[in-house]
């Protein structure tokens, strides 16, 4: 598109409209902007469309120059994409994300003390509070978990929980992540190249750090060593380089200073687990592992597994590797457990939920099951073990065809899919070929607990760049934002 | 270290010093074929017989394409088919260099990836169209500043010495090859008898080993086969001569013996078999190997180094595990690689 004269010089925000029905991160209504937010506004509209160009194409090449970037490995070689990264910030005041904060570490510590119960006395069954068939028949339950403690009781050192915002600005629950949650990479990263390319605004705007990041995993995964601190070494766990989330694991192995392996690198041995050095077998004692459970012992698990280590199951058993995350996660975070979330809160912490969450239809329930197979066409339907966006059926904008389709698969196994109202999910300034247009986000705060838990101030804002879409995974067009929490003046 | 990423560090040095002679043999051909009035078939083709492709290419071309000199500079540059193409090799390196991310340091990186993305997208392809030389010499300048940016941003230590010896066998063995395919094909010319056609086929050969000013300021009888021959095989201080290379990988390899450890680790076979190559290569004169005949010479020099890159893998990248094994054998606990 041809840019005028007009357009160069046309400021980022004033021409902007929020969409009516929806929270809007940055403007009340048009041409006000949120309380705490002026000043960023004023900076943004400051830099006009021109400069804001030169500097995403900026950005675009610090990316591609980095290597922070996606193979498309399907057109053979050398076919890369960078993530999309919109420039324009996400922020979020102070006052909001403790609040956040506070309901993150509380989710947290409800959800670990879940996996514990149920792999050693299923209290929390027995009461009733969580009927057992749904735990039992989920897919994320290993039997093969039952009775291991792990170091510390710790389950979830790493949390990826994705909250929305409403029509009415609060934060919900969309969703937890409890087994190997990706992204935090691009935090760090669309940070450092924010600051690159604005650093102005950033003098100017009082942002919290997100650089402690690998540290504090670092430490996390340090403190739950079955051996001393100083003696340990913790390794990377990478089902390899072509997995799309190759750059993250090698990031993470070198913002921690810990080697990055594969399953083949490593060899268990009288229940210990090794790996192999130039200098001979060396013990790892942690790993921070990005392979899923079915994959991580073909002794025990998916026979077929390259990608894991014979015999890591054993030396987990007898306590003499931690892993991070702790094998069987998945069972908390099912999306037909999600709805029972709130109830464990108030059973394990006396508490009542800090953060709310979306209202859930189980379709295994008669009632639930009717409702949503005569709304189908208002709600969104989900595969209760999906993810990435897929498996997923948005009602309001999906033909009768696929509406019919989902039906069927709902009647013939209703315990696989849950069904939620569709959120107007709250929409941030983006840029596009228009100009700058609200466009729909969500946010994924990551949630560290060694011996104690912290939230990473901000976290992944995903962005659906298409109009009118709701889905922000980058394997359906979806971008990123960097995350801005200020801090109160 | 780890053995697979020791590995991996080898063949990335081994891919870039690839693409680098291969770039090499290309622009001085360029210029060689100019001077003089060869025959068709002995303008490019040749090239493609040094690069070991000759068995391929007879499958993937017709007879005539030998003569295609288009054809067989795009298929030493570009093809996809061909794993020694430049493209292959940066490729590969590439892919190397992205494996090992967290090992090398992240200046390295991005002048790997960044000669990848020149090569592969619009810029390299376009310089390839409008001036084929300044492309070559692009490539083999960015793949000496890759080589300079990590001897001065990552430690001396496992890491680079694997990425050392693997350019330094490959660099020996490639010296040997373009040796003796031009020896053979120019045969044991006798001081003052050359051709002048001789000459410049002479000089081309120390050229695609940016050896001819060093064999200049150092040859005192002129130019003659057995005299390059000594030069490119047995100087001690050019740093393509095979015995330079291999004589230096052989240094590396006792560094090695010593990196992380309190003792010395027994020497490994790949150390026993490289030293004792640099002794036979130093104990032959250049009398004998004539009289031996050159091209069994040179022929036994690859033959070696690909021997030793073998054993390098049952040594370092591979090696079995044994029954019993003590935990941190002689290696110092707490030490860089026990990081935490």
């Amino acid at each position: 598109m041809a840019a005028t004269k007009q357009n160069l010089l046309r400021p980022l925000l004033s021409g902007y409209s929020p969409l009516k029905g929806t929270y809007d991160e940055y403007f009340k209504d048009q041409n006000s902007p949120r309380a705490g937010l002026k000043g960023l506004t004023r900076l943004l509209d400051d830099l006009g469309e021109h400069e804001f160009r030169l500097r995403q194409q900026l950005a675009d090449e610090a990316f591609m120059l980095g290597g922070i970037t996606f193979s498309v490995y399907s057109d053979d070689r050398g076919v890369e994409k960078i993530m999309p990264f919109d420039l324009i910030p996400r922020a979020v005041s102070g006052k909001e994300w403790q609040k956040c904060e506070r309901g993150l570490i509380q989710r947290i510590q409800a959800l670990n003390m879940f996996l514990k119960d149920i792999y050693h006395e299923q209290k929390i069954l027995k009461d009733e509070v969580v009927p057992e068939f749904l735990i039992k028949q989920s897919s994320g339950y290993l039997k093969e978990a039952c009775g291991i403690m792990p170091p510390g009781g710790v389950y979830v050192h790493v949390a990826g929980i994705d909250l929305i915002r409403g029509p009415d600005g609060n934060f919900v629950v969309l969703e937890d992540n409890l087994r190997t949650p990706s992204g935090v990479s691009y935090v760090l990263e669309n940070r450092a190249i924010m600051k690159r390319v604005f650093p102005r605004i950033f003098a100017r705007a009082k942002i919290k750090n997100v650089e402690d990041y690998p540290h504090w995993l670092r430490n996390a995964l340090t403190e739950l060593s079955p051996v001393d601190a100083s003696e340990t070494r913790a390794v990377v766990l990478t089902p390899g380089p072509y997995n799309s989330a190759y750059f993250e694991h090698s990031f993470l192995a070198r913002r921690m200073g810990c080697e990055l392996v594969q399953g083949s690198d490593l060899f268990v041995r009288d229940n210990k687990v090794y790996v192999k050095t130039t200098y001979g077998p060396q013990r790892v004692h942690v790993i921070y592992r990005r392979i899923d459970d079915a994959y991580l012992d073909p002794e025990v698990f998916n026979k077929d597994s390259l990608l894991g280590v014979p015999g890591i199951y054993r030396a987990y058993r007898e306590g003499n590797v931690t892993l991070a995350n702790a094998l069987g996660n998945g069972v908390a975070d099912d999306k037909a457990v999600y709805p029972y979330v709130p109830d464990m809160i108030r059973y394990y912490l006396s508490e009542e939920p800090i953060i709310s969450q979306v209202e859930t239809y189980l379709c295994h329930r008669e009632k639930d099951r009717k409702y949503v197979l005569e709304n189908l066409k208002d709600l969104v339907v989900k595969e209760v073990d999906a993810s990435g966006g897929y498996g997923m059926l948005i009602g309001p904008r999906s033909t009768k065809a696929e509406i019919q389709k989902f039906a069927r698969q709902i009647e013939k196994n209703p315990r696989g899919y849950i069904a939620q109202p569709l959120v107007e999910l709250s929409t941030c300034p983006t840029w596009t070929d228009n100009g700058t247009a609200p466009r729909r986000v969500d946010l994924r705060p990551y949630i560290i607990s060694g011996q104690h838990t912290r939230v990473l101030p901000g976290g992944l804002t995903r962005v659906a760049l298409a109009q009118d879409s709701y889905v922000v995974n980058s394997s359906q067009g979806g971008g990123t934002k960097d995350t801005w929490i200020l801090e109160d003046s | 270290m780890i053995s697979r990423v020791a590995e991996t560090c080898f063949w990335l040095f081994r891919q870039l010093e690839r693409a680098e002679s291969t770039a090499r043999l290309l622009q001085v051909n360029r210029a060689f074929i100019l001077d003089i009035n060869l025959p068709e078939i002995e303008r490019w083709y040749p090239l493609v017989i040094v690069a070991g492709e000759r068995k391929r290419f007879g499958k993937l071309f017709a007879e005539a394409a030998r003569q295609d000199e288009e054809l067989i500079q795009a298929y030493l540059t570009w093809h996809d088919d061909n794993p020694v193409s430049i493209k292959s090799a940066l490729f590969w390196a590439r892919e190397n260099a992205r494996t090992i991310r967290e090992v090398i340091s992240l200046d390295t990186w991005e002048a790997i990836n960044s000669l990848w993305h020149w090569l592969s997208s619009g810029p390299g392809k376009r310089m390839y169209k409008t001036d084929r030389d300044k492309f070559y010499r692009h490539l083999i300048t960015s793949i000496n500043a890759i080589h300079g940016i990590a001897l001065n941003t990552q430690s001396h230590e496992a890491p680079f010495y694997f990425m050392q010896l693997g350019m330094l066998l490959e660099r020996a063995g490639q010296t040997a090859r373009t040796l003796d395919f031009k020896y053979h094909s120019i045969g044991p010319t006798k001081l003052g008898m050359e051709s002048p056609i001789e000459i410049a086929q002479w000089l081309a050969l120390l050229r695609s080993c940016s050896a001819q000013d060093a064999y200049l300021k150092k040859a005192k009888t002129g130019i003659s086969g057995p005299a390059i021959f000594e030069f490119l095989v047995k100087d001690d201080h050019f740093p393509r001569s095979v015995l330079y290379c291999l004589d230096s990988a052989s240094r590396i390899m006792v560094k090695l013996r010593t990196t992380d450890r309190t003792e010395p680790a027994d020497p490994t076979k790949s150390m026993i078999m490289l030293n004792k190559m640099v002794t036979e290569i130093r104990g032959t004169t250049t009398q004998e190997s004539l009289e031996k005949s050159i091209h069994k010479e040179l022929t036994s020099i690859v033959d070696s180094t690909m021997d030793i890159c073998s054993q390098l893998h049952k040594d370092y990248f591979d090696p079995e595990i044994p029954e019993t094994f003590s935990e941190l054998t002689g290696t110092k606990a707490g030490s860089r690689h026990q990081r935490w």
